[in-house]
């Protein structure tokens, strides 16, 4: 994987240190945050995150063998603005994949502009063919945000959590190579 | 009181059982896996496996071996994992060839069941399985699950593409499949 193939046209897509951590607590403990933090399985999704469980988190994504976290960093100022992790846990042929980004820099594309990026890494730089994600059923921007990116609603998980005196479902999305093919091909006009 | 059926038994694993743990493990169709293993498990790593369990009273899976109650054979095992207290829980099952349609399978999952839904108080229950395996698809369909998900085309296996394929079991619905009982446990989110 060369380095340039981690930056897109504002950010550095990069690994995460030690030193992130105050930053990372600062963002993932929005409200706004909660439920979509998209972090390693069972971190709290709700509860405020206290520095040591975002020093677990860093050591989680450090630990990752099947898969890798990066921090997304403006590359005009060198903030942190958010986090991403692809992950083949079950199998190379299907990876997922996962995207938080900070509240006070949501709504610019950056997620969008990361979230392509990476999909066209998975695609071209290891053996996907399909590339899923997940996001809760009261999620709509993050739906949404999946449906521009070229994802497909592939089911509900009902009860995979309970928000707001309901419960919530995990709802799935996916995409298949020739789908990302296609829809490139379109989009460059050829 | 054991959790027992009407064709089997769910036990505590035992070291003894590890040899079929083994041979299951190495039949392409009964291993259970997203991705084929090679067929080359042994008894000795199973065993390895087995007593390096630990004690714990906060365990958010469990395996048992599903012995048929008539003979005292080992036709299997059944799990559960991904535990959400009073939530939610992932089942799987593996159960030998020669017990294939002789209605242990179905009979162990409707033993768990009644284990997670009465005894865990759990809200749903789901099940992986793939597009390629009808069998276990409609076992689960009979027992009330339903597909409620699919990574299209996520698993390639005996030289087919497949969709994985969740499907889930929820509290209510178990309970209109199972009239001998009564759901007295109230729910936290009721229209939910």
């Amino acid at each position: 994987m060369s380095e340039e193939r981690f930056e897109t046209t504002r950010t550095i897509l990069r690994g995460l240190e030690a030193a992130d951590a105050e930053r990372l607590q600062t963002y993932l403990n929005a409200p706004t945050m909660i439920g979509r933090r998209y972090v390693p399985w069972r971190i709290p999704d709700v509860a405020p995150l206290s520095s040591s469980r975002v020093e677990g988190i860093l050591e989680a994504w450090s630990k990752e063998k099947k898969g890798f976290a990066v921090g997304i960093e403006l590359r005009e100022t060198g903030e942190l603005v958010g986090h991403a992790e692809c992950n083949w846990h079950w199998d190379t042929h299907c990876p997922g994949i996962g995207i938080a980004i900070a509240p006070d820099h949501q709504r610019r594309g950056i997620g969008f502009e990361v979230a392509s990026r990476l999909i066209a890494h998975l695609f071209e730089n290891t053996p996907a063919h399909n590339v899923s994600g997940w996001a809760a059923s009261w999620n709509e921007a993050g739906l949404a945000f999946a449906k521009r990116l070229g994802f497909a609603e592939s089911g509900r998980i009902p009860r995979s959590g309970i928000r707001d005196g309901a419960y919530v479902d995990a709802v799935m999305v996916d995409m298949l190579k020739p789908e990302w093919a296609a829809a490139r091909e379109g989009a460059d006009g050829t | 009181m054991a959790l027992e059926g009407r064709l089997v038994l769910l036990r505590e694993e035992r070291r003894e059982d590890q040899a079929v743990f083994a041979r299951l493990r190495n039949d392409l169709e009964t291993q259970g896996w997203n991705v084929a293993l090679p067929p080359s498990y042994t008894e000795a790593m199973h065993i390895k496996r087995f007593e390096a369990m630990e004690f714990s009273y906060d365990r958010d899976s469990a395996r048992f071996s599903v012995e048929r109650k008539e003979t005292g054979e080992l036709a299997g095992f059944i799990t559960y994992s991904d535990l959400e207290p009073r939530l939610g829980a992932t089942i799987g099952i593996a159960i030998a060839k020669p017990f294939w349609g002789t209605g242990v399978a179905f009979d162990a999952q409707e033993v768990l069941l009644r284990f997670l839904f009465l005894e865990l108080g759990l809200r749903v229950v789901h099940l992986w399985s793939h597009s390629g395996n009808p069998r276990a698809i409609a076992l689960a369909e009979k027992a009330g699950f339903s597909v409620s998900g699919r990574i299209r085309e996520g698993m390639y296996k005996n030289g087919e593409l497949l969709d994985t394929v969740v499907m889930s079991l929820l509290r209510e619905a178990y309970f209109v499949q199972h009239t001998e009982f009564e759901d007295r446990l109230p729910d936290p989110f009721p229209g939910g």
